[in-house]
């Protein structure tokens, strides 16, 4: 592969070469390289968000880390994905998101894999953990707002992929959260029930009532 | 051989809230926001009816309509039949240690954000009112009241309209503090081409005058060099700075010379509209800007072919709801835009795609007014101003501690000491600088032994600390220190907009470290100043760590650390 015609940006991952299209973020280049970063906010699905910021690597001549997910590739860029600076602010982040639950996430969720991957036992950090609150009316969808890391992958899964702009942030600071419509739950709101928001919650705040849960009950 | 197809430069985020609100905005629709504010405004609080008609109007989904609800201070406190706001900004802090909201409090029997069960009376926090030079300062209804005597007046039902504060130059010939004329629009429209107004900014180099310092003829390039038949100029009145009262001075006391120099930005760049959003924490702001919009209107400087000339360009005056963060250029657009006032990842910049999508400058409004001068005299004399420092003048000002506070235009490159103990006379009562805070709560703290140092970029830089806005806050020798950390990191956790992860939980967790009386484990305290520093999507996240620093620097023992 060679950028002699113009057409490809050409980068390093790690020492690796790589070519990657025009306007390719740093995260494409990284997956592109075969390598790997950890994201939380990210969903390949939607347009990069930039808020987690556990996607931070290395570029050589920058002052400090730099998020992949919202990095534009430039010609020549050397990216270190093992960068110790980079590598010790992701891991206190994913330390202090584990620090606003309530309880640990269940294991099979996105959260929880980045937290074993990083190996994370008892957090350092502890204080105010989101109060407990359940929309359980929803007939397919059930919303534990304890859970919820704004990372905004449901409300933009509703705006971008489904159109039905029934999610919203909510609050700021530590008290942001998530909710449908006018803050009444899923069923009085534009919800189509699709379940996109469900699909991409990486903590199962957001999670579908199954049809054998609901056989069940 | 590999081909690629072309994507547009930069990253794509979402932007369908922002089409939404572009076409409503196109047929003259209110914004959210307006209309929340005009609901709150008629009967004291927001509900779910008034929240409909927000989404009918402004277009905006009923959801994102209840976000915009949630996210501003002023749309979230319950308002009674009396509305008290209490400023708990910096200089109210460094003057009273905070005695003026407790004895509040405990007098009208409520906390902070309540409202009596008759909804007689309500009690609100306000970070912060601009009347920093005679502090403590509380909103009562619409008279803002100041200083000595404040508790027992409010308490009396008796408050008056506090002082202005006073402004002066050190210059022989004032840049900032000269009343706006147009004499700088009138001459670039006879004599020069937008490109040579903007070659003439950007030989000028004019630094920021907001905080980040970035050269704002750099920033008139990219709009300038951006493809787009409409372009917009922003001027940034959100001067959040607790401490800080320069630009509250600029639009109520000299709107002319800011409305000029956004007519100039959007000479040299095409654009023939602009936005200037006002803090609604200063109520007589956008008055006084609009009243200084209509009487340039009558004399032909505002409107259509300005002067005579064929370029054209009026102003729309807008006031924000309550939120620091909403002074982060992102985080204005989307609040101009109605939005929540959240920050986004950049690229885009504005000047690429900013408000409504279109290639937008944003300048504060000090960095505004700096423009008619270099218009009418051009880059060689606004250099003159501060020989062999950076170029042009700064308005600085000082708190109520200082024996002769206010706003003072001054020339960068003079010493701190120059400034705190010539100019503003030294502290009240004899008392005794034990440090200054400059540039607002993401500066840097200068201890009272480190006053020799020089007023200018890099100097301050190597101290820690930064020009910033230009708020110079001094806190006196009875100060807790550790107070004082606590103090500026409750802020900072109240006003993070909650979107990157670090800001949002990081200065929480922070805040709640100084809150009780255990000593902060210094190596935890370090390691999440690290995350928000080099962690956080905005300078909001990323400045906090500067004054803590600082802090950590010159008065470990009064932290109490472990």
């Amino acid at each position: 592969m060679s950028g002699a015609n113009g057409a490809g940006i050409r980068v390093t991952v790690d020492g690796s070469p790589v070519e990657v299209a025009p306007g390719s973020t740093v995260l494409e280049a990284i997956r592109a390289a075969g390598g790997s970063v950890p994201t939380l906010c990210y969903d390949e699905r939607q347009a990069p968000f930039g808020a987690c910021r556990v996607c931070l690597v290395a570029v050589a001549g920058a002052p400090g880390p730099v998020p992949a997910c919202t990095t534009p590739c430039r010609e020549q860029m050397q990216i270190d994905t093992r960068d110790d600076t980079a590598r010790r602010v992701v891991r206190t982040i994913v330390e202090l998101v584990l620090s606003e639950l309530p309880v640990a996430p269940a294991p099979h969720t996105e959260l929880a894999r980045l937290a074993r991957e990083l190996e994370i036992g008892a957090p350092r950090f502890t204080g105010e953990v989101h109060a407990p609150r359940l929309d359980d009316r929803h007939p397919y969808l059930v919303f534990q707002h304890e859970l919820c890391i704004s990372c905004g992958r449901c409300v933009r899964a509703c705006d971008e992929v489904q159109g039905a702009f029934a999610l919203t942030a909510t609050g700021r600071g530590f008290h942001a959260n998530v909710t449908a419509g006018l803050d009444a739950g899923f069923r009085d709101s534009t919800c189509v029930s699709c379940g996109a928001c469900a699909d991409t919650c990486p903590t199962d705040a957001i999670t579908e009532t199954t049809l054998l849960n609901l056989a069940a009950a | 051989m590999v081909s690629y197809a072309e994507r547009p430069e930069g990253i794509v985020v979402s932007q369908n809230l922002v089409e939404l609100v572009r076409r409503h905005h196109a047929v003259q629709a209110p914004t959210a926001l307006e209309v929340l504010k005009q609901a709150l405004e008629h009967h004291g609080e927001i509900t779910d009816a008034d929240r409909r008609s927000a989404a009918q109007a402004s277009g905006l989904p009923d959801a994102a309509v209840y976000g915009v609800s949630t996210f501003y201070d002023d749309l979230l406190q319950p308002r009674g039949r009396r509305h008290v706001r209490v400023c708990t900004g910096t200089a109210c802090f460094a003057a009273t240690a905070d005695a003026h909201v407790e004895q509040l409090e405990q007098a009208l029997g409520l906390e902070l954000g309540q409202r009596s069960a008759d909804g007689e009376v309500s009690l609100a926090e306000t970070v912060c009112l601009g009347f920093c030079h005679s502090s403590p300062a509380v909103r009562d209804g619409d008279v803002i009241d100041s200083g000595p005597g404040l508790i027992e007046r409010v308490l009396a039902g008796a408050t008056r309209p506090a002082t202005e504060p006073e402004w002066s130059s050190t210059l022989t010939e004032p840049v900032l503090t000269r009343p706006g004329d147009f004499s700088g629009l009138a001459r670039a429209l006879a004599e020069l081409t937008p490109q040579q107004l903007l070659d003439e900014v950007k030989q000028a180099n004019v630094r920021g005058r907001g905080g980040a310092g970035f050269p704002a003829g750099a920033k008139w390039q990219f709009a300038a060099a951006a493809d787009g038949e409409q372009k917009y100029i922003v001027a940034n009145g959100d001067e959040g700075d607790p401490g800080s009262f320069i630009d509250k001075y600029l639009m109520e006391r000299n709107p002319a010379l800011v409305l000029e120099g956004m007519a100039l930005a959007g000479y040299a760049v095409g654009a023939s509209h602009g936005f200037i959003l006002t803090r609604s924490e200063y109520p007589l702001s956008k008055p006084a800007l609009e009243q200084a919009a209509a009487a340039a209107r009558a004399q032909g400087w505002l409107g259509e072919e300005l002067g005579g000339s064929s370029f054209s360009f009026d102003v729309t005056v807008l006031e924000g709801a309550g939120s620091y963060v909403v002074g982060e250029e992102t985080a204005l657009i989307a609040c101009i835009e109605g939005r929540r006032g959240t920050v986004s990842a950049r690229p885009p910049f504005p000047a690429q795609r900013g408000l409504h999508g279109l290639p937008t400058v944003v300048n504060n409004v000090e960095t505004l007014a700096n423009v008619p001068f270099i218009a009418a005299r051009g880059a060689a004399a606004y250099a003159q101003l501060s020989p062999g420092a950076t170029p042009g003048s700064k308005l600085v000002c000082f708190n109520e501690r200082f024996a002769r506070p206010g706003v003072y235009e001054v020339s960068f490159g003079v010493s701190m000491r120059e400034l705190c103990e010539q100019l503003a006379g030294g502290l009240v009562d004899g008392r005794v600088i034990k440090a200054v805070q400059i540039g607002g709560p993401l500066g840097g703290i200068l201890p009272g032994s480190r006053l020799d140092t020089t007023f200018d970029f890099e100097p301050l830089a190597a101290e820690g600390c930064m020009v910033g806005h230009g708020g110079i806050l001094a806190f006196d020798d009875r100060t807790d220190m550790r107070a004082v950390a606590r103090h500026l990191l409750r802020f900072g956790a109240h006003e993070s907009c909650g979107k990157c992860f670090p800001c949002r939980i990081g200065l929480k967790r922070a805040h709640e470290q100084f809150s009780g009386e255990a000593p902060v484990d210094r190596e935890r305290f370090e390691q999440l100043l690290e995350a928000l520093e080099l962690g956080s999507l905005c300078a909001h996240g990323s400045g906090l760590p500067a004054p803590m620093r600082s802090l950590l620097a010159h008065f470990p023992d009064e932290l109490r650390l472990a």
